[in-house]
């Protein structure tokens, strides 16, 4: 028997938070509430989390600033923010920062309800990779056949630069783990330009939940991957090879490539 | 005096100088020629007199030739020496009637009368004369003027003595005299010896002519000197002896028309010659007329002063010469005065003329016609007062002109200026806005979001919960609908509160057009609205966030759907505007048109005619963006007509260019 999921929301309005602990209640599931960052701090120390949801705009303490305390505690709490309304800065900074993904306030009980339970396979991987981790030498057995140049945004997405400098675009793994399952996708037009952390593509989950695809580099869409719009598994299967889905032209590499991580397959 | 005009007041002065000199050359040349005529006439009577002197002195010698040579004669020596009485009278009357002497007297060597011509029964009485003296003593002959007594006279015979005698008529300025008559008379008296054939004087021959209304002289004198000319009836000329004061022969007539005989000199006259022996010359008021006059003493053989010669010429005629040259002058002098002033008049015009022209010049440079210009007519200062006038004007209306040009480009630059400022100031009011109400919306935004997403989840999770068929799950979708409104509007007004720089991108404006015309496809079909591109694809990659400009091409779009509602044409283009370096995309609907009263509203946030349906946002966030990436919208409109609106864009920005071609 598993244990309870332990879930932490965090907004300085009681109405808010009761409202979102309702939404959520569910078999097996601990909501607790804090009404600000000091109390989250306070409360994530007595209970250990699994998954925080934190507003971002809060007075005294900021969500930024509890996610940064909890992420150097405890780096595999999943925290999901909650902002007003998203802009591309927050939604950046709080990903770079550790957040594993943003929600724009208001949201409706499924909107929610998909981003958590998107955290709660995210948080299940973090279990999981705990576990391997007490069996070492299993990061060295690498597949040898893994693509060179690889860059990502964390948990999200992939980028390989291609011999004549065109950049290949997929999806991350943990990305797909945390959706299951993908019914269909949402492409951009051909030629279409992008922006490094524009949404870039649109994969509805099988539950029919929208994820948004950030674009880890700027460019101009040169091709998709036609053959996927018949079978998305393969995306699930293969998502570092046939399972690609954008070819971009990129319109300023070096600079987008300081703000990726480096790709390291496990 | 000061209205009286230039013109006049020259002619004025110019003739009073003219006038002025004119009577001074009147006055001194009246006066010069005046005393040139009387002393003229002075010296002619001078000189009248020394003819008259050579009369009388002629007729002396007359008398004295014929006494010498009939003392030489023969007979004499003869018939004195055999005392033959009878023959020498005879022959003594002979020549005195022959010679008209008045008497012709023998006298022997003691002074006693041998013979007298007139009266042969009166001899041997003594003869004391001067003359006779003289001879006895010097033995040559003599002529001489001598009174001879009244006495003496009747001795020498018949009517002398009455011819002498002579009524004193009273004449006014003549010196008193106590007697009423003269008696003695004056006589020219000539005496030679008479030698006999040893040469031994024998006797003294005395011959003479009695002066006293003997008119021989004074009339031989007139007509020698004046050749008897008349000035109105008178003689012009006139002579007389006086015997004393007394006039004893004289041409000057009394006023009956007789001479003048027996009226006297004045005593001013007398004075100076009779009494001082000194000439007389000058006016002299003679009987009865003004004559220039010239006296001169007769003196006897002893120098005794004993009348006087003159001559006098009547002044009258001099007088009215003198008069007809003054008033020829004067005459002259007037007709100079306006002739003068006629060519003072017309040179005076000649001068006045150009300061006319001047002061009219001047009177419209005043009036700012500076382009009038003075003709140049003459060498003289006028004509270089005019050039320079001319020169002077020009110099003004070039100045004028370079001032009013300046000013002319000060005024268009200020109001250039001015239109820069307040398009900058209306800008800068309308970001103001925008960010002063960004602000305020977010604040908003923020604390509704809160309620709304409890209201959300709430309306939701009971949606949730009631079966399909409850009759309350229609009311509480209007909620959750209603919410999702406000949670759209929250969302705009967020947006248009961000301020975050926009990611721009070499983007292909036309692309971001045809990607917004597909989204509204649906709407604007809904809208019977028909759609018209022209799209420029020479139009050249700008940096832009596409994202942002579809906002804005959505937002233009829709409020041109929203002008049409029963249907319409929306023309979208795009261009190049090389010269602006500006990508200008336009969007001309044939709507219902703005209003000129909100045309200058509808980029305020929240303003809006739609009353439900539209939150105001539309366009000034579409502003903000567009500013946000350095371009503008413009927005033309007619009512009825329908609306342009133009985003442009600048298409100079290429740094993603650089970055691009860098690799
Ligand atoms: N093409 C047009 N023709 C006629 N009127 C227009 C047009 N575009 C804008 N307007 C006027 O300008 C107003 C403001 O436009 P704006 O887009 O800012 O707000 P809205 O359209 O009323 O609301 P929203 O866009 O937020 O739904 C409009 O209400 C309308 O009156
Ligand atoms: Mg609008």
């Amino acid at each position: 028997m598993q244990a309870k999921v332990k879930i932490l929301v965090v907004d300085d309005e009681l109405p808010v938070c009761r409202s979102i602990s309702s939404a959520l209640e569910a078999e097996g599931r601990l909501i607790d509430t804090a009404l600000g960052g000091e109390e989250a701090l306070r409360k994530e120390e007595e209970n250990e989390y699994d998954i925080m949801l934190v507003d971002l705009m809060m007075p005294g303490m900021s969500g930024m600033d509890l996610l940064k305390a909890v992420k150097e505690k405890r780096a595999e709490v999943v925290v999901v923010m909650i902002t007003g309304y998203p802009t591309m800065d927050t939604a950046v900074q709080s990903v770079k920062l550790g957040a594993f993904d943003y929600i724009p306030k208001p949201f409706t009980p499924d909107e929610l309800r998909s981003i958590v339970s998107r955290a709660l396979e995210r948080r299940r991987l973090y279990e999981q990779k705990i576990a391997s981790a007490e069996k070492p030498g299993e990061e060295e057995s690498a597949e040898p056949g893994l693509p060179k140049n690889l860059y990502c945004i964390p948990d999200h997405c992939w980028a390989k630069v291609e011999g004549d400098g065109t950049v290949r675009i997929g999806v991350h793994d943990i990305f797909l783990m945390t959706i299951k399952d993908i019914s269909s996708i949402d492409f951009p037009y051909e030629n279409e330009k992008v922006g490094q952390g524009d949404a870039c593509l649109w994969v509805v989950d099988a539950r029919g939940n929208l994820h948004r695809m950030w674009s880890p580099v700027s460019g101009q869409v040169i091709s998709i991957n036609e053959e996927l719009k018949e079978d998305y598994s393969q995306v699930m299967r293969d998502p570092y090879g046939s399972g690609w889905l954008l070819l971009i032209k990129p319109a300023s590499l070096e600079d987008d490539l300081k703000n990726l991580a480096p790709l390291v397959l496990e | 005096m000061r209205h009286i005009s230039i013109r006049t007041r020259l002619v004025l002065s110019f003739s009073i100088v003219i006038l002025v000199g004119v009577l001074l050359s009147a006055f001194v040349g009246i006066r010069l020629i005046g005393n040139t005529i009387i002393r003229q006439a002075q010296g002619k009577v001078r000189l009248d007199l020394n003819s008259a002197w050579e009369v009388y002195k002629g007729q002396s010698e007359n008398i004295k030739d014929v006494v010498r040579l009939t003392a030489v004669r023969f007979f004499m020596k003869d018939a004195v020496s055999k005392n033959d009485r009878e023959r020498l009278w005879r022959e003594l009357q002979k020549i005195r009637e022959s010679e008209s002497l008045d008497i012709l007297t023998l006298i022997d060597g003691e002074g006693r009368v041998l013979v007298r011509a007139r009266r042969p029964d009166l001899f041997g009485d003594p003869l004391d004369n001067d003359i006779i003296e003289y001879v006895l003593i010097n033995e040559r002959e003599i002529v001489s003027t001598q009174i001879i007594t009244e006495e003496q006279l009747q001795k020498e015979g018949g009517d002398l003595a009455s011819q002498a005698r002579m009524k004193l008529i009273p004449t006014p300025k003549a010196k008193p005299r106590p007697e009423a008559e003269e008696t003695s008379g004056m006589m020219i008296i000539a005496a030679a010896p008479v030698y006999d054939y040893h040469g031994d004087l024998i006797g003294i021959l005395l011959g003479g002519k009695l002066l006293n209304r003997d008119y021989e002289i004074v009339d031989r004198v007139k007509d020698i000197v004046y050749r008897g000319e008349t000035y109105q009836g008178k003689d012009i000329g006139t002579a007389t002896i006086f015997q004393g004061d007394l006039r004893i022969a004289t041409n000057v007539l009394r006023e009956d028309g007789s001479r003048a005989i027996g009226t006297r000199v004045s005593e001013e006259v007398y004075d100076q010659v009779i009494g001082q022996g000194a000439p007389w010359i000058g006016r002299a008021f003679v009987v009865n007329d003004w004559y220039i006059t010239a006296y001169e003493p007769i003196k006897s053989l002893q120098g005794e002063i004993i009348g006087m010669l003159y001559v006098g010429m009547l002044e009258a005629p001099y007088l009215d010469l003198r008069n007809r040259v003054l008033f020829i002058f004067l005459g002259i002098a007037l007709l100079s005065v306006i002739l003068l002033s006629i060519i003072a008049y017309f040179t005076t015009a000649k001068v006045v003329r150009p300061v006319r022209q001047l002061l009219f010049a001047t009177e419209k440079v005043a009036d700012g016609n500076l382009s009038h210009r003075l003709p140049i007519q003459s060498r003289d200062e006028m004509g270089q007062l005019a050039a320079s006038f001319n020169r002077m004007t020009e110099e003004l209306q070039k100045a004028t002109e370079g001032y009013h040009m300046l000013t002319r480009t000060l005024e268009d630059k200020v109001r250039e200026k001015t239109e820069e400022l307040k398009a900058t100031q209306d800008q800068l009011i309308q970001s103001e806005k925008l960010t002063s109400l960004g602000k305020l919306a977010a604040g908003i935004a923020h604390e509704i979001n809160n309620p709304l997403t409890s209201i959300l989840i709430n309306s939701h999770l009971i949606a949730e919960k009631l079966k399909s068929d409850d009759r309350f799950k229609e009311n509480l979708e209007l909620i959750t609908d209603e919410t999702a409104r406000c949670s759209t509007i929250v969302k705009g007004l967020l947006e248009f509160s961000r301020q975050t720089q926009p990611e721009k991108r070499l983007t292909d404006v036309n692309k971001v057009v045809d990607k917004t015309l597909l989204l509204l496809r649906s709407e604007a079909l809904a809208h019977k609205v028909r759609i018209h591109k022209a799209l420029d694809s020479a139009l050249p990659d700008i940096m832009i966030d596409g994202n942002k400009i579809e906002q804005v091409f959505t937002n233009v779009i829709l409020n041109a759907l929203e002008a049409m509602p029963t249907g319409g044409d929306l023309f979208i283009s795009s261009r190049i505007l090389s010269e602006d370096q500006l990508v200008a995309v336009s969007f001309r609907d044939s709507g219902c048109g703005i209003s000129q009263e909100n045309i200058g509203k509808i980029f305020d946030p929240f303003f809006t005619t739609k009353e439900r349906t539209g939150t105001g946002l539309g366009l000034s966030v579409s502003y903000g963006i567009v500013q946000q990436h350095g371009g503008r919208i413009e927005v033309q409109s007619q009512m009825e007509k329908g609306t342009t609106v133009t985003i442009l864009l600048p298409a100079n920005n290429t740094r993603g260019q650089n970055s691009k071609t860098g690799r």
